[in-house]
């Protein structure tokens, strides 16, 4: 198959449309911008609608509307935009509506920048909106996996009937790497049963983001957990890299990811016997195989652009077994692999006098 | 010519750009206002116009977005003494903004709005605005914008809005009697300014607009609301500058004395300085 060089915001939209979206609704705003200008070239060709919004409230309150209507849907934005769209995606997750969110991060809090950041992974994993709710979310670290991840996030959203965010950041976004379009055949998924669509022959549909009943509401929420519940159980995704003795186990997603694995490799020339855990499912977490390699490697080192997020779902994976330390950069600061090679140095020599955090 | 709102902060617009007009508007009608700094507040969302704020003296907000005029209003509600004046892009005033400049339209705060209406967003490097017109062709608009643009004259007229005036900027003396008007004016006042961008709107450029603007005639009184209406209304061969309509309404202060019988709101509290020297030691 052939290799071509591409943007990853670009490479996102154009996997995008090969899995059948032809729906797209968004605004304008840096780092992503060029999914909108892509889309909204290629969206025409293939019989579909892009939309530039009033503003992101419009825009995923449109992905609502056409995904209760049964058709793959998709809205990207950036830190206040994304924001901006929690309410919608908590409704969305209420009427257990099918959609893609990319959310191509950019530094925070407020404003912030636009650099590179991880700064949303309380946003996307925790439930960013209000309720007790749980979006999917998709962590790929190369143009590649932005690519592969935005296939199966379609199919995953439609299994799930829930909203489905990828999480890259502005390097992701804005890096050109060779890509190959594979479309893996997933199974299609009827929506015949809860679509709104009109139809002559049957009874009118009804889809609804409430239960005024508390006994109702409740029932919905049980059924809620129940996916969720599947999702850990099926959904969990990620990679393992580096020794297979190691000293000292790495966890980071994303770009942050990459980063690591290089630094795995500058470790093994020095002689350092590194391992690397990648969560590429950030929700459900792949809290097994962390406990595992933590309890190998003794203790584990968590990299991250912010202040330590993931730290805290790496901290109750091991339940306390091992020490868990941590390397934070934050506003768009891109943490490099002789800082961290210094880090790693520091808790291996030192061992548990090791700061906690490095700020 | 030089003012005490001149400051230092280096720019980061294109050379040629229409905001440039602006931004030497603003300082000199402040002057010729007699404004001082201290008592100006600018209030920006986030664009290009959203910038200007910066490079004038005087106390600022940047903040958001789209949200502009509530901050202002919110300034202005806690200390009446300020001059307040939000001041964004069309995007952010008339799209992500669009609807609290309605509401406050209804509020009647006695603060100045000022949109550099270049009918494009330019700091996300152009694509179509509320304001853009059918046809307009950009990245994101590859075969033209087909939404109808939004008419913010018309719609602030319909509303009843206080104080309603368009401005060219490129006509900087008719900006600087404009901008005066406004700010001087006692309740809401809206005033769209005309603002080239050369980067990124190739159709309306200084020459497009020249061909074009023409100021409202004696005969326009601006008191009569059909008539600022139907003039509103006016775009494309001849584009219309000038005072369109203006009206007074009690503004929200005076409306919040009348109904609650509180005599300023919460800045009484802050008034004397005397009540705040005998605070503070409190909280040391
Ligand atoms: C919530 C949110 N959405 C989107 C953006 C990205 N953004 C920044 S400025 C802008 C539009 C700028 O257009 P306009 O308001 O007309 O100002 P101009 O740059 O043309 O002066 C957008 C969409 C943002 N900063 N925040
Ligand atoms: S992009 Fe347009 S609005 Fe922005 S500074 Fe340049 S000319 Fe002005
Ligand atoms: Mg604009």
């Amino acid at each position: 198959m052939q290799k071509i060089l591409m943007k990853g915001n670009d490479a996102v939209a154009e996997a995008a449309v090969q899995a059948g979206c032809n729906l797209y609704f968004g605004y304008p705003i840096t780092p992503q911008t060029e999914i909108s200008e892509y889309l909204s070239r290629r969206l025409p060709d293939t019989g579909g609608v892009f939309l530039q919004a009033e503003s992101e409230i419009g825009a995923i309150y449109m992905v609502y509307g056409a995904a209760a209507a049964g058709k793959r849907v998709m809205t990207s934005s950036s830190g206040p935009g994304f924001s901006l769209k929690q309410e919608g995606i908590s409704y969305l997750c209420s009427a257990e509506l099918p959609c893609v969110l990319v959310n191509i991060s950019r530094g925070g809090p407020g404003l912030g920048n636009i650099q590179p950041s991880q700064a949303d992974y309380f946003q996307a994993v925790k439930g960013g909106g209000h309720g007790d709710y749980r979006v999917l979310v998709l962590a790929p670290c190369s143009v590649q996996e932005l690519v592969d991840l935005t296939y199966l996030a379609f199919y995953l959203a439609d299994k799930y009937r829930n909203p489905v965010e990828i999480l890259g950041d502005g390097m992701l976004g804005q890096m050109m790497e060779p890509v190959v379009f594979r479309n893996p055949d997933y199974p299609d998924i009827s929506k015949e049963e809860w679509v709104i669509t009109g139809k002559k022959t049957r009874e009118r549909r009804i889809i609804l983001c409430f239960a005024l009943d508390p006994k109702e509401l409740e029932k919905l929420n049980l059924h809620l957990a129940e996916k969720y519940a599947e999702m850990e159980r099926s959904e969990v995704l990620y990679e393992v890299y580096g020794s297979e003795q190691p000293e000292l186990l790495l966890v980071g997603y994303g770009t942050v990811g990459r980063i690591l694995k290089s630094v795995v490799r500058e470790a093994e020339k020095q002689g350092i016997r590194l391992a690397l855990v990648r969560p590429v499912t950030l929700y459900p977490f792949p809290k097994e195989i962390l406990r595992g390699q933590a309890r190998k490697a003794g203790k584990a080192l968590v990299v991250e652009m912010n202040l330590g997020q993931m730290v805290e779902d790496v901290k109750l994976s091991v339940e306390g077994d091992v020490p868990v330390y941590f390397h934070g950069r934050s506003g768009g600061m891109i943490p490099t692999v002789e800082e961290i090679m210094h880090r790693v140095e520091e808790i291996l020599l030192k061992g548990g006098e090791a700061r906690e955090n490095n700020l | 010519m030089s003012t005490i709102f001149d400051n230092k902060v280096e720019n980061a617009w294109c050379p040629g750009c229409g905001n440039f007009g602006i931004q030497n508007a603003m300082k000199r009608a402040f002057s010729e206002l007699n404004l001082e700094p201290r008592n100006v507040v600018l209030v920006s969302g986030i664009g290009q116009a959203a910038k200007a704020p910066h490079y004038v003296n005087t106390n600022v907000f940047n903040g958001l977005h789209g949200r502009a005029v509530p901050v202002a209003f919110a300034i202005k509600t806690v200390n009446p003494a300020l001059t307040v004046i939000a001041e964004s892009g069309d995007g952010c005033m008339y799209g992500e903004g669009g609807n609290h400049l309605l509401h406050n339209i209804r509020r009647n705060p006695d603060i100045t709005v000022m949109v550099h209406n270049n009918q494009v967003y330019g700091l996300t490097k152009g694509q179509s605005s509320p304001t853009s017109e059918e046809g307009f062709v950009t990245k994101t608009q590859p075969s033209g914008n087909i939404s109808r643009p939004f008419n913010p004259l018309s719609f602030a007229i319909s509303q009843d809005a206080s104080f309603v005036a368009r401005a060219f900027s490129g006509d900087i003396d008719g900006l600087v009697r404009l901008l005066k008007e406004a700010i001087r004016w006692k309740g809401f006042s809206l005033i769209d300014i005309l603002q080239p961008c050369v980067s990124f709107n190739k159709v309306n450029t200084y020459a497009w607009y020249r061909k074009r603007i023409e100021y409202l005639d004696e005969a326009h009184d601006p008191e009569n609301r059909l008539q600022a209406f139907e003039r509103s209304l006016e775009w494309g061969e001849r584009i219309l500058l000038g005072i369109f309509y203006r009206k007074k309404r009690p503004v929200y202060q005076e409306r919040v004395k009348e109904n609650l019988g509180v005599e300023d709101l919460l800045y009484r509290g802050f008034e004397s300085e005397n009540i705040l020297q005998g605070e503070l030691p409190r909280f040391r």
